[in-house]
């Protein structure tokens, strides 16, 4: 069902008429075209679709790493697209976790530091509370082992799962995941997913965009971004249905 | 490091695990903070010093040269209204050499000591001098006390014989028993005349009377110089003059104004202006470093955006980067440059000849080190900081390490485009030079002002030599001085038979003051009488006009007059006291040569007719066949022997080489200030040139690893980074030549301001060969360390590289 669009009040992520042009020189680009997209707190999105076709840019847009250049944005009951740099700084840092594809973690801090950092930058719990949260979270993604080694020492699937562990610092309620295992090999790939899977579990809400038409397959609802637009849409069975459990 | 918020732990991790990145930072802040140490701390403590040293000295506020005086007269003079001290000496010049020479043996040769004697050296409370070596004031009968700037020019210790000529011609040995400094005495090597000291009784063994033929004094107070000229006059008619005194010359100098000091406040001058250029060169070289840095950082600066960071707060987290570099810059640059500020003080001291008590840099010299170090690097980072850190994070987050994609818009990159049959990795370095624009531009700042500094710097000296040659007005290869005048012809005729004398032409000279329209005299001006139409002076006028042959009472003078001497304008009439007498002369003419002391010239049948019209002469010049200055030298001994047989005692001698030489010592200083400069400022560009072409390299390190996956060699690596390095280098030598010509106009209009001498500009067009090759050379040194770095990325390594 293209274009379908859900609306409601329980909407924790609402985007509305978004449209998303790049100037490259002599002809600009559109991103994104007109996109409506609502998504209700805990569910598991994934955006797929071609590279190119915008699902990128569209998660970016959720997130404040970029801006609209019409429509808005609003999460929660923040309008995304109404805030400064600073404040979108701010209210990523407790809001969204960001996982990237190729786990961005900084090279000269270790996997602990880097969970800690974004406690250190919104100034969430006490210093004293953060190396113990920190913990807490790398024990969760199964690397309390590896916390004080530097990322240059960690496979990459340690990576992600410490990127993961860090997007979950300041327990935000979404996370926003670009490619989280598009750098992984199948198995690795898989073990993230199930994190996710767990995480949803958790009741956080995950909208992560790949091109793996398997994982696609796993999570609770499929976009399909075609050319700056939403063109098809599908709800998959939950997990739970899927394993006979 | 535990207790630190992970922030301040990913500032430290930066510092340390990018070592030679942060040694290249430092360094090149560091090079801006030793410069301005060793320039601004040089020149505080030369000041400093040279101004306590002088004042200690108790510099005498009036010298009176007179025929005769004793000890009643000084203490007239002590009494007089407005003195607080007055003391006489003996002062007289002798020929000297090392070593017993035999009582045969000809003095032609020998060297021109002037003797100091007084009563009572250790209660002497005026022009002191200090002992440097063992020994006691005042030196004992037989001995000499040296003053130290002849070691400059010879080698005498505690314990060596000298044999000294008196003007009389007898021969009497001196042991050296101390040496001294005395800020007061002419430096040997400005003047090619030692300075000696011996008690009154030495005097009877030099055939000199006892009595004074000096007398100094301090003026009560602080009088200004024409309160002191009308003291000294006072004295003159009141004191010495009625006690039949007969005064020969009086010098009142300017107050707290040691004779070197148009050259001090020159090199003073020059230290100031390089240190500014050190600040803006080290300034530039911050500001290039940290955009560098900001480049490189600007994926993590998306990925703590991302994750929550403000953009205060990254900044923040940059500034303290860059203040941590300052710490490490000041805790570098500031010891060695106060230790090369230690040296180069002690050098330029022992060149202007005084003694520095004290090598402690003035305190302000460490607050600017210290703010060079810190605010400047913090100001240069606050623009670069503040726009890297504004970037949008997706912005940031898609730098992706291949820079090349903004290349090909510009007019030069366009430009480049066109250029063809250029070597593929040539083509490549030409390239990348062009395609991190801002910072190109930024090196090129950098570079082009050390290029036209230096440039500057060698016109400078260039112009220094050039006035040398415009200051010496002479065309004579050797000349003579007699103590007493001796009769023309027969000298003449003496010295043109001298094998080797082509042409010989002998003047009279005679000390002279003018007195100006106050009443007060000036500064004694030698009047020389000269032939107009002799072919031994070559005048370079800068006002008015040369001697004419039908001129009687014209006289023309030299720069250092019309310095001294405003009133004395081209037209004006003035009347010179020559040999106790008012003469009227007209003021014709003004001659470029200066650094000889104030000179006037008139007819020479004027000169011979206000002084008794006998045709005596002091001086004599002569020509010789050989052009080597030392058979000239040779030539010189041979007339003077010859002289001497005939009962014509020669008190002084010199080539025209030794002439230009003792010109070229006083202005040398500032060759070799210049020098010193030029060397500080090529390093600021070495340093900057390596750091710009390192971190290019650490930009370009995914370009490398894609070039080497392709088949490029470790040759291919090194020729494109060390062409990118030479083609950098050419340009700012380019753009340095430009700018090089207005500043070395500047920088001599400031030197001619400061000396108040006309100096001749020559800018060094062999200077601009001499830095383009020491600059591709620099270039190729800059680039190769970067260069081999490149050479040894790993094709894995490059390609992960973020």
């Amino acid at each position: 069902m293209p274009n379908e669009r859900q609306t409601g009040s329980s909407a924790l992520v609402s985007l509305r008429d978004v449209v998303k042009v790049y100037d490259t020189g002599e002809v600009p680009f559109t991103a994104l075209r007109h996109v409506d997209l609502d998504v209700r707190s805990g569910e598991f999105v994934g955006l797929i679709g071609k590279s190119g076709s915008g699902k990128t840019t569209l998660i970016n847009m959720i997130t404040g790493i970029d801006r609209p250049t019409a429509g808005e944005v609003v999460v929660g009951d923040t309008p995304v697209h109404a805030l400064n740099e600073n404040q979108l700084a701010m209210w990523r840092g407790r809001t969204i976790g960001v996982v990237f594809q190729f786990f961005q973690l900084l090279p000269t801090l270790t996997v602990i530091e880097n969970v800690m950092l974004p406690m250190d930058f919104c100034a969430m719990y006490s210093p004293a509370e953060r190396p113990e949260r920190a913990m807490h979270l790398l024990e969760q993604v199964e690397l309390a082992d590896q916390a004080h080694k530097l990322p240059s020492a960690l496979s990459g699937g340690q990576q992600q799962r410490a990127a993961i562990a860090r997007a979950l610092a300041n327990d935000p309620p979404i996370l926003a995941a670009d490619e989280p295992t598009g750098n992984l090999d199948s198995k690795t790939a898989d073990a993230v997913f199930h994190l996710f899977e767990e995480l949803v579990e958790a009741h956080k809400t995950i909208i992560m965009v790949t091109h793996d038409t398997d994982l696609a397959t796993r999570v609770r609802r499929s976009l399909v971004v075609s050319d700056g637009e939403i063109t098809d849409e599908t709800i998959h069975r939950p997990r739970a249905e899927r394993t006979g459990l | 490091m535990s207790a630190l918020a992970p922030r301040w732990r990913k500032v430290v991790r930066d510092l340390s695990s990018h070592r030679f990145r942060t040694l290249l930072v430092v360094l090149s802040i560091a090079v801006g903070v030793f410069a301005i140490t060793v320039v601004m701390g040089g020149r505080g403590i030369l000041l400093r010093e040279f101004e306590a040293v002088y004042a200690a000295s108790a510099p005498a506020t009036v010298s009176f040269t007179v025929d005769a005086a004793d000890a009643h007269v000084v203490r007239a003079v002590e009494r007089f209204e407005g003195v607080r001290f007055a003391e006489g000496r003996r002062t007289l010049a002798v020929r000297y050499t090392e070593g017993e020479q035999p009582e045969t043996a000809s003095s032609a040769g020998w060297d021109t000591l002037q003797v100091r004697a007084m009563p009572e050296f250790e209660r002497s409370r005026m022009d002191l001098v200090t002992l440097e070596s063992t020994g006691s004031f005042p030196p004992a009968p037989g001995e000499l006390f040296l003053e130290r700037s002849v070691n400059m020019v010879a080698d005498y210790a505690v314990g060596d014989v000298v044999s000294v000529e008196t003007p009389a011609g007898a021969r009497v040995l001196l042991r050296v028993t101390g040496i001294v400094h005395d800020i007061n005495a002419f430096p040997a090597t400005f003047v090619a005349t030692a300075t000696g000291y011996v008690s009154m009784d030495t005097l009877r063994l030099l055939d000199q009377p006892a009595h004074f033929n000096e007398i100094h004094l301090i003026a009560e107070g602080a009088p200004t110089r024409a309160e002191a000229s009308r003291l000294a006059t006072a004295i003159r008619d009141d004191v010495l003059m009625a006690r039949g005194v007969r005064v020969l010359q009086t010098s009142v100098p300017e107050p707290g104004s040691h004779f070197l000091g148009d050259i001090f406040r020159a090199v003073s001058l020059l230290l100031l202006a390089l240190g500014v250029l050190s600040l803006a060169l080290s300034g530039f070289l911050v500001v290039t470093t940290v955009q560098a840095i900001m480049a490189q950082q600007v994926s993590q600066v998306g990925i703590m955006k991302a994750i929550g960071g403000r953009a205060d707060q990254v900044m923040r987290m940059y500034l303290v980067m860059v203040a941590v570099y300052g710490v490490l810059a000041v805790a570098v640059g500031l010891p060695i440059g106060a230790v090369a500020g230690h040296w180069f003080t002690g050098y330029a001291a022992d060149l202007l000849n005084f003694r520095i008590t004290s090598y402690a840099p003035p305190p302000y010299v460490v607050a600017l080190g210290v703010a060079v170090g810190l605010a400047v690097p913090l100001l240069a980072a606050f623009v670069p900081v503040r726009l890297g850190t504004r970037i949008s994070v997706v912005r940031a987050l898609n730098a992706t390490g291949m820079s090349g994609a903004s290349f090909g818009h510009g007019l030069i990159d366009r430009a480049l485009g066109l250029v063809r049959g250029l070597p593929r990795p040539v083509a490549l370095s030409l390239r990348n030079t062009f395609l991190r624009k801002g910072r190109l531009a930024l090196t090129l700042v950098t570079l082009t002002l050390a290029s036209a500094v230096i440039m500057s710097v060698m016109s400078v000296q260039s112009s220094i030599l050039a006035t040398v040659d415009e200051v010496d007005m002479w065309d004579f290869d050797a000349q003579m001085w007699f103590a007493v005048p001796q009769g023309r012809e027969a000298v003449e005729r003496i010295a043109s038979r001298v094998e080797g004398v082509v042409a010989v032409s002998g003047m009279p000279e005679y000390r002279s003051v003018f007195t100006r329209a106050d009443g007060t005299e000036s500064q004694p001006i030698d009047v020389i009488g000269v032939h107009p139409e002799s072919d031994f002076v070559a005048p370079r006028i800068s006002e008015g006009r040369w001697l004419a042959p039908g001129d009687r009472a014209a006289i023309v003078l030299n720069a250092d007059v019309a310095k001294d001497e405003p009133e004395l304008t081209v037209g004006s009439s003035a009347t010179f006291n020559v040999l106790g007498e008012g003469r009227e002369f007209e003021v014709v003419g003004v001659v470029t040569a200066g650094l000889m002391g104030p000179v006037g010239f008139a007819p020479v049948q004027h000169v011979d007719s206000i002084t008794g019209g006998t045709g005596a002469i002091t001086r004599l010049q002569l020509r010789a066949t050989s052009s080597d200055p030392w058979e000239q030298a040779r030539i010189a001994r041979v007339v003077e022997r010859r002289l001497e047989e005939r009962g014509v005692p020669v008190a002084f001698a010199q080539t025209a080489a030794d002439q230009r030489e003792q010109v070229a010592n006083q202005l040398g200083i500032l060759v070799t200030f210049l020098a010193i400069m030029g060397a500080i400022l090529a390093a600021v560009g070495v340093i900057g040139l390596t750091g710009t072409m390192t971190i290019n390299v650490l930009e370009s390190t995914r370009e490398i690893g894609v070039m080497r996956a392709i088949g490029a060699s470790h040759g291919s690596i090194y020729q494109i980074f060390v062409t990118e390095g030479v083609v950098i280098a050419l340009i700012a030598w380019f753009f340095g030549v430009l700018a090089s010509y207005p500043m070395s106009v500047a920088l001599l209009d400031m030197l001619e301001g400061a000396m108040g001498l006309p100096l001749v500009f020559d800018y060094a067009w062999s200077g601009m060969g001499i830095w383009l090759a020491a600059v591709t050379a620099i270039a190729v040194l800059a680039s190769l360390l970067p260069a081999f770095r490149a050479s040894q990325v790993s094709v894995r390594d490059a390609i992960a590289y973020e």
